[in-house]
């Protein structure tokens, strides 16, 4: 029995390396902010910080926060683009038609609760795997999107149509911070908490650890599974909803745009957990490296294919950085 | 050391002096084992002797620290899975391991398909493999089915003629009957004497004494990883051989405790989950440890898996604290105050990669939460008292369960329990895989859960255990419980030889 438990002193060095290994993500996201704070001088500036957190951060913030709830619960959702559609579909719809913004806002997040409700069945109810269940309801999203808009003709709202309070939601500013950050640190606070301090977060993480360790454990894990889904596309719908208000129209399929920035973030966020979790500070860590990322490439002239390719290397080089410690921790 | 005719030819096969250590276990500490060409040689010993341990090695799935082995005279070293299927020895495996989703053909040729032209002769791989089949046994598979579609002994066939279809010289069945009911295993035992009528010498692995007598030329029994002796099953007695099969030089390795029966605590009327559980009754007390034991197929795990909601009966009834119960989920169960100490601790009983805190207040979290939020500070007090009381050996609450003994790890499972305050524990194989060291450990601590009053099942196949620490012991044999003795009238071998059928036949 001896010779497998650990003293305090062999505990003591095992955490160096897992500090190296923690501190991989800010790392980077300092040495990317420096690095563009010398090379552009039109970096470092509040206006252009302020454009990198409202235009590159917030909305990518939401979609990968709700990535990370099913991340962490063991499953993924490939699907966060179709719970935003809809929820932007419905409430761009209503607003067209002349309904009163609340009604809107209800049915926008109702729309994208129905992605979520419909992956929880097929998930929780049949038993397909979260893989295959969000990739299902991903292109029957898209398919249903463009059937009721005669083949992806977007919605656009006039001037006239666009309610005080939805021009409020995307440009306003409470307190001289705008509204879109209000939303965003919200619920960055909110789901922190959510998954790392209420029972309910802490039987997710067991879920996603080992599902059958949370099973005979008594956890009630189906419904906790049912949640993780309904939650993250109700998370998304917020966005969906964002997104409508800032370009003031609905625009077929545009939600799918989020999926891969948010899996990468998640991932890249696991790097911040000394156990390799999903966690949320981790997630919004991780987008905003890659907002930093896609607005220096810009400032510095590369274009738009650039900035794809640097984002890939720069993800990759943060994981391969953080799995490279964690290799030395394990053999060392 | 196994006798052997020095005039005959050298045996098919031969294992001599294999030591093989697990972190600290000996699993094999120098075992023998011999069988003749064209014999049926039996394997047998209790849960832990190391027949598993030994096919593994002869697999070469396994590397033993020490030891010989000879095929036809012919030392081996350095086996692999792919060296052994060279060699010419093939393993039946009772839970192994077909592809479900393949065809009876894929499933017969896999990894070495038939083509033409290069590419896959599906239909000939079809129309051989039920040849084969046919030819072998005389059974017709359904046309085109899936591996998933065949009952077990179907998959059985698939399995043997997928080994015959190598050409073997050795074949060995793993506890092949498990699964299997009667008739089938008439006809799988008509298939072993076909076989070694072929020339092909049969290693028989088995807890059914009554199968070793009917079958075997010979057995081997084996014993905390050492050779005990290889007899006729003929002219030996099966109780004889369960006799060889039992140590008992262990009697103060289970501390005593006096605790006086209260209330019933679980009652369980008529409850059956047909094939494998036909009809069991028994109420067990407050402060009672009541054991119970049979083997593979015995219907053992499936009460334990009824009482812990994770399936559904047929019929009969459960009471707990004298109301009746359904057991409809692990969540219903657990609500009831029933916990589960899972056989399988590292899949099932401890989260691995979560620290001793989170896996001790797991099932607990609602407890420590004030206001919505779970309260660190006093998940860790908890878990610091439990740490003590059960003397978890760990640098703190927040070390991973991973770097904690298997021990260590089974204490973890308990503390879990414990934070929920459950009531009636089912304790499946608790000291499996924990040295003995550990082992006594963990009797103590199910001595101090009766005293405080908790009900113990006790599910072991470990018969000294039973025998030195349950109160009542009940047997299982195919389903119903075919015995129940008082623990001071139980000695291990009549337990055994209960469990393998060996009184009935007697």
């Amino acid at each position: 029995m001896a010779q497998a438990t650990l003293t305090p002193a062999q505990h003591r060095r095992r955490r160096l390396p897992d500090l190296v290994f923690q501190m991989g993500l800010p790392l980077a996201l300092l040495l990317v902010v420096l690095f563009f704070a010398w090379s552009s001088p039109a970096f470092l500036v509040p206006s252009n910080l302020e454009s990198v957190l409202v235009n590159n951060f917030t909305l990518l913030a939401i979609v990968s926060i709700a990535m990370t709830l099913a991340v962490a619960s063991g499953g993924i959702d490939l699907s966060v683009g179709t719970a935003l559609d809809f929820a932007s579909l419905l409430f761009v719809s209503l607003i067209a038609a002349g309904q009163p913004f609340g009604i809107a806002l209800l049915a926008g997040l109702l729309g994208g609760l129905g992605a979520g409700l419909f992956n929880a069945f097929l998930i929780v109810g049949l038993g397909i795997t979260p893989f295959l269940a969000t990739l299902g309801t991903l292109f029957i999203g898209r398919s249903v999107q463009q059937l009721t808009t005669g083949g992806g003709i977007p919605i656009y709202l006039s001037k006239a149509k666009v309610p005080e309070a939805a021009t409020f939601l995307a440009h306003g500013d409470i307190l001289g911070i705008a509204t879109p950050l209000w939303v965003v640190t919200i619920l960055i606070v909110l789901f922190t908490v959510l998954l790392r301090a209420t029972p309910f977060g802490r039987r997710v993480t067991a879920i996603g650890v080992q599902p059958a360790v949370a099973w005979y454990s008594g956890l009630p894990v189906r419904r906790d599974l049912v949640l993780v889904y309904l939650l993250s596309a109700l998370v998304v719908a917020v966005a969906g909803l964002m997104l409508s208000a800032t370009v003031n129209a609905y625009v077929p399929s545009s939600g799918n745009a989020f999926l891969l920035n948010a899996i990468g973030a998640t991932f890249i966020g696991t790097t911040l957990d000394r156990r390799g979790r999903p966690n949320v500070p981790g997630t919004v860590l991780g987008v905003l490296l890659l907002a930093v990322v896609a607005n220096g490439l810009l400032l510095i002239g590369w274009n738009f294919y650039w900035q794809q390719v640097g984002t890939g290397v720069l993800i990759f080089l943060v994981l391969v950085a953080s799995f490279a410690s964690r290799r030395w921790r394990k053999a060392g | 050391m196994p006798s052997t005719d020095q005039s005959a030819s050298p045996p098919a096969l031969a294992m001599h002096g294999l030591i093989k250590d697990f972190g600290g276990v000996r699993a094999l500490d120098g075992a023998e084992f011999e069988a003749r060409s064209g014999e049926i040689h039996g394997l047998v010993g209790q849960n832990g002797a190391g027949k598993s341990t030994l096919i593994k090695v002869l697999a070469g799935i396994y590397r033993p620290d020490e030891g010989r082995i000879a095929i036809d005279g012919q030392p081996v070293s350095d086996l692999t899975p792919h060296k052994v299927d060279r060699l010419g020895i093939q393993f039946i495996h009772q839970d192994r391991l077909l592809v479900p989703s393949f065809t009876v053909g894929e499933a017969v040729f896999l990894g070495r398909e038939r083509t033409a032209a290069g590419l896959l002769a599906r239909r000939r791989m079809e129309r051989e493999a039920r040849a084969l089949i046919a030819e072998q046994f005389g059974v017709e598979l359904p046309k085109g089915a899936l591996i998933s579609e065949l009952t077990t002994a179907q998959q059985q066939l698939v399995q043997i003629v997928r080994a015959l279809a190598q050409k073997p010289r050795i074949l060995v069945f793993d506890e092949p009957t498990a699964a299997l009911v009667k008739r089938e295993v008439d006809r799988l035992f008509a298939i072993i004497e076909r076989l070694r009528g072929q020339g092909i010498t049969i290693v028989y692995i088995s807890h059914y004494l009554q199968e070793i007598e009917r079958l075997c030329d010979r057995v081997t029994v084996l014993r905390n990883g050492r050779h005990v002796g290889t007899v006729s099953p003929a002219a030996t007695p099966a109780r004889e051989i369960a006799r060889m099969m039992v140590a008992r030089d262990i009697g103060e390795l289970f501390p005593k405790r006096q605790v006086t029966p209260g209330a019933p605590a679980l009652a369980v009327r008529k409850l059956a989950r047909r094939p494998h559980l036909q009809e069991v009754s028994f109420t067990l007390r407050r402060g009672e440890i009541l054991g119970v034991t049979g083997l593979l197929g015995s219907g053992v795990k499936e009460l334990v898996r009824l009482l812990f909601g994770l399936d559904k009966p047929d019929a009969g009834q459960v009471e707990i604290g004298g109301q009746a119960a359904t057991l409809g989920s692990p969540a219903a169960a657990v609500a009831r105050g029933i916990a589960l100490v899972p056989e399988d601790r590292r899949g099932q009983g401890v989260a691995l990669d979560a620290s001793v805190r989170d896996n001790t207040t797991l099932a607990s979290l609602a407890r420590f939460a004030r206001g919505g939020l779970v309260r660190r500070s006093e998940e860790d007090g908890e878990t610091r008292r439990l740490i003590e009381e059960l003397r978890i050996r760990t640098p703190g609450p927040d070390t991973a369960v991973r770097d904690l003994s298997g021990g260590n790890q089974q204490k973890v499972v308990i503390a879990k329990w414990l934070a929920r305050r459950s009531e009636v524990y089912l304790l499946d194989e608790p000291t499996v895989g924990v040295d003995i060291a550990a082992k006594v450990e963990i009797y103590r601590l199910i001595g101090e859960l009766v005293e405080q009053g908790a009900a113990v099942l006790l599910v072991s196949s470990d018969l000294d255990e039973l025998a030195g620490i349950a109160d009542r012991i009940l047997v299982l044999y195919r389903g119903t419980v075919v015995r129940e003795l008082p623990a001071k009238d139980a000695s291990s071998d009549a337990l055994l030889a209960w469990s393998t059928g060996a009184m009935e036949a007697a």
